[in-house]
């Protein structure tokens, strides 16, 4: 007994010691490979959102704590986001070592070569290569940042998908289940379908008002001040009815159906009906929610269902200071029309929006060398886990299987499953180098729609008539 | 100490800031006018277009009717700021109790940086959190919406408007109304004038130069409005000011050329409309010199 104990006590010290002296190796990598450094600062903007915040909070301090590099962070509205980082590249002024690219900028970007080709810098610097980092060990959304040799200009930090979240202690109450029953002759469940997600949106609203409870039947992302009711359109509800790549034939130059597009189809006036359709079971605050507010809403528990950014669902379902549904948070895929799920499975169009971003390195920054250290560290396996803990967000293919994620999932009731088994259906922003130019033209007619100013037919028909004006302005029209 | 050279030699650093940073930004904005440049386009340089960025202005709807909504929110603000303001100067050329923490109660609005500002009363009236929603509801059974209604959110932002720049306002209106001598208030009322009379004959003749001035600075403040009210409302339907369209043509848009007409035009509209002002309220001719 005595002996096996000493062999076990041995193994022990023998695997801590091994492992103090790989981390000790570890540490004494970045620190020599980032001394000609220390002391540097490299500067970054990004978007305020849980994976930036734990970037800004957490990971900033480690990398300087190892490499003596100094990391200036900053976490703004998207709108300065872009505003800052578009503004830097294009007069090559060199204030940002790192900026975020949103998956839908990326063609924008890669278009006007604003950024560093990362897999070339890095074959370029073989002393700054860390051997933690794998380009490979990316899920296939790093495949968005790449160019057609497979070249990487952004190093993944966010992946997320927009889901249907539910709250679990209304949908399975039992006197609701009864009432809902009663009055509808099927039985309460999370909607799969339109019918279905509108019953229980006007089921809600009206058990809200007769309880007199602050309660609505769904979220709506449908702020009349803001791009963020255009992107829930045409990128979360557009997608579900089989309205892809936002109508816009860019082999035409279209976005009318008469010249090949779909922006005024039948499709999209359906999607965009319903969908206003849904703003009387809203919360007052929907025609001033961006994604943001919609997830407040939610987490305030002022709404039964609704479709939220998944980045938002760790915090909702575990976070007792921000959240009063904790532990009653139900995840399913978003509803869909008949035969959008199969087409989506077999690669012929996707169910929803498949977000997240990247860091990337402007040509203009002073601070390469550095800026790629800090790239390779946020993108080792190591600091992935407890980040997509905090932040609902994966981008690695192991992370989905390391234990922390396994018992986060239970809490979140499945969704990092869901991520990794049913992510494939849903898809990025469509890869038009015209992104914020486009979607700028259609903003005032999505949000003329909600004020009730448009029918949902007019406003989109006026949309892909400005659309089309547009690609012609910007030289990708007819 | 009269020789012209020193003269021009004191006056030389603040000639080369203005020519450096006001005249310089200024011809280049003219000459990016006339091109269009989208750095997002097909193709991302400049080409000369003439006075087609100036054409499409003209037929441009959205441009129009920020315009619009402009006009309405600077007469209606401003409008209300000189009636408050005046009333609060003349308030305050009096002795009351707690004056002094009156004024400075009052003036504390304009310490405030216009983006807190819009923070604030975002803050108030958010539907759903708010407490100005809320307690209009509760108490007048009124559904107050910024994002649904865009009269409520043109006239939240008046309201916010006046609430910021009333007391900056007061101050001028004070400072004016302090430098009035006392004699011919005094040899009015000897001569029988009432309080209007004392006030359209003499107290207002003597604020003119003040007044004009104030309506002058907050006109030029109002048409350019963009920070409070982006923060407000996000430059939604009833609150898409010049400022705010100019601003999303420029940043998310990329339009450079069209952004850069629109600057001018605006630019142009507001000197047009202070010549007016000046005219209407100086009472100047074709002429005429002071």
């Amino acid at each position: 007994m005595k002996k096996r104990f000493t062999f076990i006590l041995l193994i022990a010290i023998v695997l801590l010691a091994n492992m103090s002296l790989v981390s000790a190796d570890m540490h004494g990598w970045w620190a020599d490979a980032a001394a000609p450094y220390a002391g540097a600062t490299i500067r970054g903007v990004s978007e305020s959102t849980p994976p930036s915040n734990y970037v800004a909070d957490v990971l900033a301090a480690q990398f300087t704590e190892l490499t003596g590099i100094n990391v200036e962070f900053e976490t703004t509205s998207w709108d300065q986001m872009y505003s800052k980082a578009i503004n830097d590249m294009e007069a090559n002024t060199g204030i940002y070592d790192f900026v975020y690219i949103e998956q839908d900028i990326i063609y924008s970007y890669l278009a006007q070569d604003y950024l560093v080709n990362l897999t070339q810098f890095a074959a370029d610097n073989p002393d700054l290569a860390y051997e933690g980092y794998d380009e490979s060990a990316f899920t296939s959304f790093a495949d968005y940042f790449k160019n057609a040799d497979g070249d990487l200009f952004g190093v993944p930090m966010e992946a997320f998908v927009k889901v249907y979240l539910y709250r679990k202690d209304l949908f399975e109450d039992a006197d609701i289940m009864a009432a809902f029953e009663e009055e509808y002759g099927y039985p309460l469940a999370p909607a799969e379908n339109f019918d279905q997600y509108r019953d229980n949106a006007m089921f809600f609203t009206a058990y809200g008002e007769n309880m007199d409870m602050d309660l609505w039947g769904t979220t709506v992302q449908g702020s009349t001040g803001h791009p963020a009711s255009t992107y829930e359109f045409l990128e979360s509800i557009g997608p579900s009815f089989g309205l892809y790549n936002w109508g816009i034939n860019l082999d035409a130059g279209s976005a009318m159906s008469a010249n090949g597009g779909a922006l005024d189809g039948d499709t999209a006036v359906e999607a965009l009906t319903f969908w206003l359709s849904m703003l009387p079971y809203a919360p007052p605050e929907a025609t001033s929610s961006t994604w943001d507010e919609v997830a407040s809403s939610f987490a305030a528990g002022r709404a039964a269902q609704g479709w939220v950014y998944g980045e938002n669902a760790a915090w909702i379902a575990t976070d007792d200071s921000r959240s009063a549904v904790t532990g009653n948070v139900g995840v399913r895929l978003p509803v869909t029309a008949p035969g959008v799920i199969e087409a989506a499975e077999m690669g012929d169009g996707y169910i929803g929006y498949y977000d997240g971003g990247a860091f990337g390195v402007p040509h203009s920054s002073r601070n390469k060398e550095a800026t790629l250290l800090w790239l390779q560290f946020i993108g080792q396996q190591s600091v992935q886990a407890e980040w997509a803990a905090a932040g609902a967000r994966i981008t690695h293919t192991a992370t989905f299987d390391d234990p922390l994620i396994a018992e986060q999932d239970a809490k979140v009731d499945g969704y990092y499953t869901l991520l990794e088994e049913q992510g494939p259906l849903f898809a990025g922003a469509p890869p038009f180098p015209f992104h914020a130019q486009v979607r700028e033209v259609i903003d005032p007619f999505i949000q003329r729609a909600i004020l009730g100013e448009l029918s949902p037919a007019d406003a989109l028909s006026q949309a892909a008539a400005a659309v089309d004006e547009e690609l012609s302005r910007l030289g990708y029209g007819m | 100490m009269r020789n012209p050279r020193t003269g021009w030699l004191l006056l030389s650093p603040t000639l080369i800031i203005l020519l450096l940073f006001g005249f310089a930004p200024f011809l280049y904005v003219l000459f990016v006018g006339f091109n269009q440049w989208n750095v997002f386009s097909a193709d991302d340089g400049l080409v000369f277009n003439g006075l087609d960025n100036f054409r499409r202005l003209v037929f441009d709807d959205d441009f129009l009717h920020s315009v619009g909504l402009t006009a309405r929110f600077a007469i209606f603000a401003i409008g209300s700021e000189v009636v408050l303001g005046f009333v609060l100067a003349q308030m305050l050329t009096r002795n009351f109790p707690g004056k002094s923490l009156f004024r400075i109660i009052h003036t504390l609005p304009l310490m405030v940086a216009p983006i807190a500002v819009g923070a604030i009363w975002r803050l108030l009236v958010i539907p759903g959190f708010g407490p100005v929603p809320f307690f209009l509801d509760r108490w007048f059974d009124l559904k107050y919406q910024i994002g649904s209604y865009p009269d409520q959110a043109l006239w939240t932002s008046v309201i916010m408007d006046v609430w910021h720049w009333t007391p900056f306002v007061t101050l001028t209106m004070l400072a004016g109304l302090s430098a009035i001598p006392k004699e011919p208030v005094e040899q009015a009322r000897v001569d029988g004038a009432n309080r209007f009379q004392v006030f359209w004959y003499v107290t207002l003749p003597f604020l003119r130069p003040v007044l004009l001035t104030t309506v002058f600075i907050r006109i030029m403040d109002a048409i350019r409005t963009v920070d409070e009210v982006w923060m407000l409302a996000g430059g939604g339907p009833g609150t898409r000011f010049t400022g705010i369209y100019i601003w999303r043509v420029v940043f998310p848009r990329t339009d450079y050329g069209y952004g850069s007409s629109i600057s001018l035009i605006t630019l142009y509209l507001t000197i047009v409309l202070c010549w007016l002002l000046f005219i209407a309220i100086s009472g100047r001719r074709k002429g005429e010199v002071e």
